[in-house]
């Protein structure tokens, strides 16, 4: 059974907490309209602004920008952000997974060239993990890297890459063997420049109206050698280590947050008993939510790899942020559609409500994440 | 071993050796478990929660979560926390729900030394002369009512009806984790189509989403638990009797569904933990009871105070 031990953060880390909301004050401006799912606001001048303050890469070496800080400073900075609906998504992948990755398993040179970037909150990755025939089943993917003597030829097609329209660099997952019996083999991930390289960029408009995640079709698309990160063939160890990474953090229960405080708002300090209700409900789910995850960053911290746990934290987390839209609505006798004082939760919970169906999809499905819980269960 | 590991070890021990499926069905029929409950007693269990132990006040609460894998036919919820409160070590302490005058859903009322009724408000009465109707919950434990000719003592306390919701939230927390166990064995074992249950996808997913609810409602169980004497206390408990009750529903339902037919038996033992879940999530105050006392505090607070109250350190 799954073990999620209580933790109690360090002063640091709530000391750190105060610098966060002072510096979130002093920014009022960049943060409307709020809103806490982590891809919606993507401002390369507030992610160099958080980088000026250390606040990227925090838990990296200093010889590469970082500044040493533990995973519970890290999580308190990401979920003052979120719950204040920054707008985080230009650095937010290369903050939570890409840097991890190559500090784990990129060359010295890869280091040094990418990771004070990131740090400084100019350098901002994207994944391409999938494809148009590949979604959950991940090893499926037929996007190839051939050597050649100036380098990797890559040819294929990648779908759903966040930000790689705005973003400068791409870590894809290719083939870079035919594929074989042991599915696994023969996968490298490897760093494509979005803007010199000549893969060919297309946003894709979602059902809420944003223009987030896009296509790129790889043509012949040539890359330096030095663009393999870690072993070639080594693609499928190091693309599900950065599943902990990208599973557990905060960004995974409080997409729908703003919703809860503008309902909150709305209906004031003396809620009827049915909208308090619903109140205290939801606030006992991210109270559970939250220290969950605190204790994923505990396992983090203490170099563990928490896989099941983090897919816990997601499943349960998404599920939660579905429900808090549809428990609200319910939760009012007022007509929020057409009363001004419902005017900002009409906005947030109608943004949120759109974007609900990518909560249970994006970086793993419900179901899929399921399976690995069934198998930290031992059942499969 | 240190203490903690010490005194939970004795705990599962005894609980184990005695909480048989025999012991329940017998304590179902009205039978008090005298053997069962004089080594608790020589074990100290029952002076536990007194401030004369010098134990801290949490332990008896991890003692309970103990109690709840177990089902643990006895009132020590109510054993340890009479006897904290009145300061005594009676041989049988009854609480239940009410005033000067008398109490309702009172555990094993009809054997107590002692009745005490407590209410939301806070009044905590030791009664005195009292006549007893037997009753039971929907888990089959005794839950008498009791009427008072007298009140021996009257006191007021901020925490006494939420100490009595947190005894709940902590069995139930035990419970759950016994009743994934059990599920987590059963579909193991039982094959259909050739091949066991668990095999197949959805009973995988039924398994992950207990799994999931039983770690949530934990996690809950033991920030409240962690919680007492704090100032937070009331609306900790608030929250966990919230989340834990929401779980019992949940993984109460998948893990009948898993075990089909058998599970609805009552040769199983599924039901002596899905009972009393289903019963321990009404007393001391309903999920709706405590989301209402929580969210009505958090709407006081106002919109821009509502993450400062989530981001708490504990
Ligand atoms: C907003 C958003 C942003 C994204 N950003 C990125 C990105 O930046 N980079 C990137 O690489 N990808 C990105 N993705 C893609 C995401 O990783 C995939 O959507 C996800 O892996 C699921 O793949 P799919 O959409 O093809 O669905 P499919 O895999 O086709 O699944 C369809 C349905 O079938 C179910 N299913 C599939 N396999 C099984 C199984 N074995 N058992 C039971 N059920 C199953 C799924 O759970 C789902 O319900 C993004 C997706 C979204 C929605």
């Amino acid at each position: 059974m799954q073990q999620f031990d209580s933790i109690q953060l360090p002063e640091s880390a709530e000391q750190l907490r105060g610098e966060v909301r002072e510096f979130l004050t002093s920014q009022a401006a960049r943060l409307s309209p709020p809103n806490s799912d982590f891809t919606t606001g993507h401002d390369p001048e507030f992610s160099r602004l958080l980088g000026g303050r250390g606040w990227i890469g925090m838990t990296w070496p200093r010889a590469y920008g970082g500044a040493e800080r533990s995973f519970f400073e890290r999580y308190v900075v990401t979920e003052e952000l979120l719950a204040a609906g920054a707008p985080v998504s230009a650095h937010w992948i290369a903050d939570r997974q890409s840097g991890p990755l190559l500090l784990r398993f990129g060359s010295e040179a890869q280091r040094s060239r990418y990771l004070p970037g990131i740090t400084r909150g100019e350098c901002f990755f994207s994944i391409g993990m999938s494809e148009p025939n590949t979604g959950s089943d991940l090893a499926s993917v037929r996007t190839t890297a051939t050597k050649e003597v100036e380098g990797w030829r890559i040819n294929g097609t990648k779908l759903w890459s966040t930000d790689a329209h705005r973003n400068h660099f791409l870590i894809a997952l290719v083939r870079t063997e035919p594929a074989s019996d042991n599915r696994h083999a023969g996968l490298s991930q490897i760093i494509v420049d979005l803007r010199e390289d000549g893969a060919k960029v297309r946003p894709i408009r979602n059902m809420a109206g944003g223009q987030d995640f896009n296509e790129i079709l790889f043509d012949e698309v040539l890359v330096p050698e030095d663009r393999i990160i870690g072993e070639p063939g080594n693609g499928w160890q190091q693309v599900t280590s950065e599943l902990a990474y990208e599973r557990s953090g905060p960004e995974r229960f409080l997409s729908a947050f703003r919703v809860l405080v503008e309902f909150v708002r709305a209906v004031g300090p003396d809620a009827e008993p049915r909208a308090a209700a619903v109140v205290g409900r939801a606030v006992a789910h991210l109270l559970a939510l939250r220290r969950m995850s605190i204790s994923v960053a505990g396992m983090l911290e203490q170099g563990k790899s928490p896989d099941v746990e983090a897919a816990l934290v997601k499943a349960l987390g998404n599920d939660f942020e579905k429900l808090l839209p549809e428990m609200v609505r319910l939760a009012t006798l007022e007509d929020f559609t057409n009363n001004d004082r419902w005017s900002d939760f009409r906005e947030v919970y109608s943004d949120t409500l759109l974007l609900s169906p990518s909560f249970t999809l994006r970086g793993g499905t419900r179901e899929i994440l399921r399976g690995v819980i069934a198998r930290g269960l031992g059942l499969r | 071993m240190d203490t903690r590991g010490l005194l939970l070890d004795t705990a599962t021990r005894i609980f184990s050796d005695h909480c048989d499926k025999a012991l329940l069905d017998a304590a179902e029929t009205g039978e008090f478990p005298e053997r069962l409950f004089g080594l608790i007693r020589e074990n100290g269990f029952h002076g536990l929660a007194m401030t004369a132990s010098e134990v801290p006040l949490i332990e008896s609460f991890l003692v309970l979560k103990v109690a709840g894998r177990f089902a643990l036919p006895l009132p020590l919820a109510e054993i340890l926390l009479g006897n904290r409160w009145l300061d005594r070590d009676d041989r049988l302490i009854a609480i239940g729900i009410g005033d000067a005058t008398g109490a309702r859903n009172v555990p094993w009322g009809r054997l107590a030394d002692s009745v005490v009724a407590v209410r939301e408000s806070g009044e905590v009465a030791l009664l005195g002369d009292f006549t007893v109707t037997e009753g039971t919950n929907l888990a089959g434990e005794p839950r008498d009512r009791v009427v008072a000719d007298s009140v021996e003592s009257l006191e007021l306390s901020d925490d006494a009806f939420s100490e009595m919701a947190l005894s709940r939230v902590m069995l139930m927390a035990g419970a759950l984790e016994r009743v994934l166990e059990l599920s987590l064995q059963y579909v193991g074992e039982r094959e259909q189509f050739g091949r066991p249950i668990s095999r197949f996808q959805a009973i995988q997913h039924h398994m992950a989403v207990m799994a999931a609810e039983v770690a949530a409602a934990v996690r809950a169980a033991d920030a409240a638990a962690q919680a007492i004497e704090g100032d937070r206390f009331f609306l900790e408990v608030a929250a966990a009797k919230s989340r834990v009750g929401e779980s019992v529903s949940v993984v109460a339902e998948l893990a009948h569904q898993v075990h089909g037919a058998m599970g609805f038996t009552h040769e199983h033992q599924l039901h002596h933990f899905t009972r009393r879940l289903w019963a321990w999530r009404d007393e001391f105050g309903t999920e709706l009871y405590w989301q209402t006392a929580l969210g009505s505090h958090v709407a006081g607070l106002g919109a821009d105070a509502l993450w400062e109250f989530i981001a708490t350190r504990g």
